[in-house]
């Protein structure tokens, strides 16, 4: 008797266990997703989008459990030649030394309705913590993550020189995203 | 002195008007030339920003002093003056008008679209005008260069014809925007 109840206990805790063990790891689908930015210029909203980004989602049947993401800062677009062209050089993304954003998540925590990582935000060489709040919602058919952060820029030197007056160009840069993962929701 | 206009002469009001956009404008011909000549950078947001809240000021005293217009009726032209003088001057004046409108609209236009909206002398908020394109930026770029190149064009010609009837006609028409003449007895 206590022998079959043991296995049966084993089976029971193993079977209970299955679903964490086995993440969902799921790639963000570039075609439906977006990164956006906006910060101000002489007290005006000034917006602008990342074209190329990319990354990584893992599920479990409660929420996200890790976020692998980057971008590439090459890839941005504010609409204008100009101003795009400023934004890759040495003042702001220097994107020719450092060609990639990345943020990694160390945990995430529940807080419903939102999630939030808890992780590292590696932009211009500087690597610094970032809690990045966020929603996860079932959309035709796919998981979406969404959420709205600020950061400082100047604390990663975007914007270095005549450009950290934030009287005439904003500190805070409010960065939306929303990331379409691949795979059925 | 009168608010109104009368027969020989501008009121007050109308002779505040104009010489009070006279000013503005000669001020926003070289704002706008030194802040466009400028590289990207502080500086330049900086004098662009000034350029388009005095430009949208411009705008205003321009609609507010067509609409007295039409409340008081500006003198008429003297007999002195050949048909072909008075066609030259009711037809320079009405360029000038739609030009004070027109090259204001288009940098109000050229900055919408490129979004880069203007916050008025840091007060309030401007709305745009139309949504953020770069493609029709370039192009109410381009109007509002030539609007302003003929506008500067005009006022050759109208300060050179007003010189005239001051200095070669002496038939006292400049007169009747000086606030400091009195009308003939
Ligand atoms: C009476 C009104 C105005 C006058 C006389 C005027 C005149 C000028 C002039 C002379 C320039 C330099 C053009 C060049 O580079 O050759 C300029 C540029 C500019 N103006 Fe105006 N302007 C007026 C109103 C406005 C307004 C209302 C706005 C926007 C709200 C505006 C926005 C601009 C901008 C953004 C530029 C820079 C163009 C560039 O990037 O080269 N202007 N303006």
């Amino acid at each position: 008797m206590m022998y079959r109840g043991g296995v049966v206990l084993v089976l029971v805790v193993a079977a209970a266990s299955l679903p964490a063990h086995a993440e969902d790891c799921r790639s963000v689908d570039p075609a439906r997703s977006s990164v956006s930015f906006e910060l101000e210029q002489a007290g005006s909203p000034f917006r602008g989008d990342f074209r190329r980004f990319g990354g990584e989602v893992c599920l479990s049947g409660t929420g996200a459990t890790r976020i692998e993401v980057w971008l590439d800062p090459a890839s941005v677009d504010a609409g204008l030649p100009e101003i795009d062209a400023a934004l890759k050089g040495s003042d702001f993304f220097a994107v020719e030394r450092y060609p990639r954003v990345a943020y990694s998540s160390r945990s995430i925590e529940s807080t419903a309705p939102m999630q939030i990582a808890r992780g590292m935000l590696k932009m211009k060489g500087e690597s610094r913590p970032l809690d990045v709040p966020f929603s996860l919602r079932r959309a035709d058919g796919h998981v979406v993550l969404s959420g709205t952060l600020i950061l400082d820029r100047l604390k990663y030197g975007i914007g270095t020189g005549e450009w950290s007056n934030t009287k005439w160009l904003g500190g805070e840069v409010k960065v939306k995203f929303s990331a379409t993962l691949s795979g059925p929701s | 002195m009168r608010w109104r206009n009368t027969d020989q002469s501008y009121g007050i009001l109308a002779q505040g008007l104009h010489w009070l956009i006279a000013v503005l404008v000669f001020a926003q011909l070289g704002l706008g030339l030194y802040a466009a000549g400028l590289p990207l950078g502080i500086a330049r947001l900086e004098w662009l920003t000034r350029h388009k809240s005095l430009g949208l000021a411009v705008l205003a005293l321009v609609l507010l002093r067509l609409l007295w217009r039409l409340v008081s009726a500006p003198p008429a032209l003297p007999e002195s003056m050949s048909k072909r003088e008075r066609f030259a001057a009711v037809t320079t004046h009405r360029l000038l008008y739609a030009l004070l409108i027109a090259a204001p609209l288009a940098g109000w236009l050229y900055a919408s679209a490129a979004g880069l909206s203007v916050n008025w002398f840091g007060l309030f908020q401007v709305p745009d005008l139309v949504a953020k394109n770069a493609h029709r930026a370039a192009l109410y770029k381009s109007l509002h260069h030539g609007f302003v190149a003929l506008l500067a064009l005009l006022l050759v010609g109208h300060i050179g014809a007003a010189l005239r009837h001051a200095f070669v006609l002496r038939d006292r028409i400049m007169h009747r925007m000086l606030p400091w003449t009195r009308p003939p007895a």
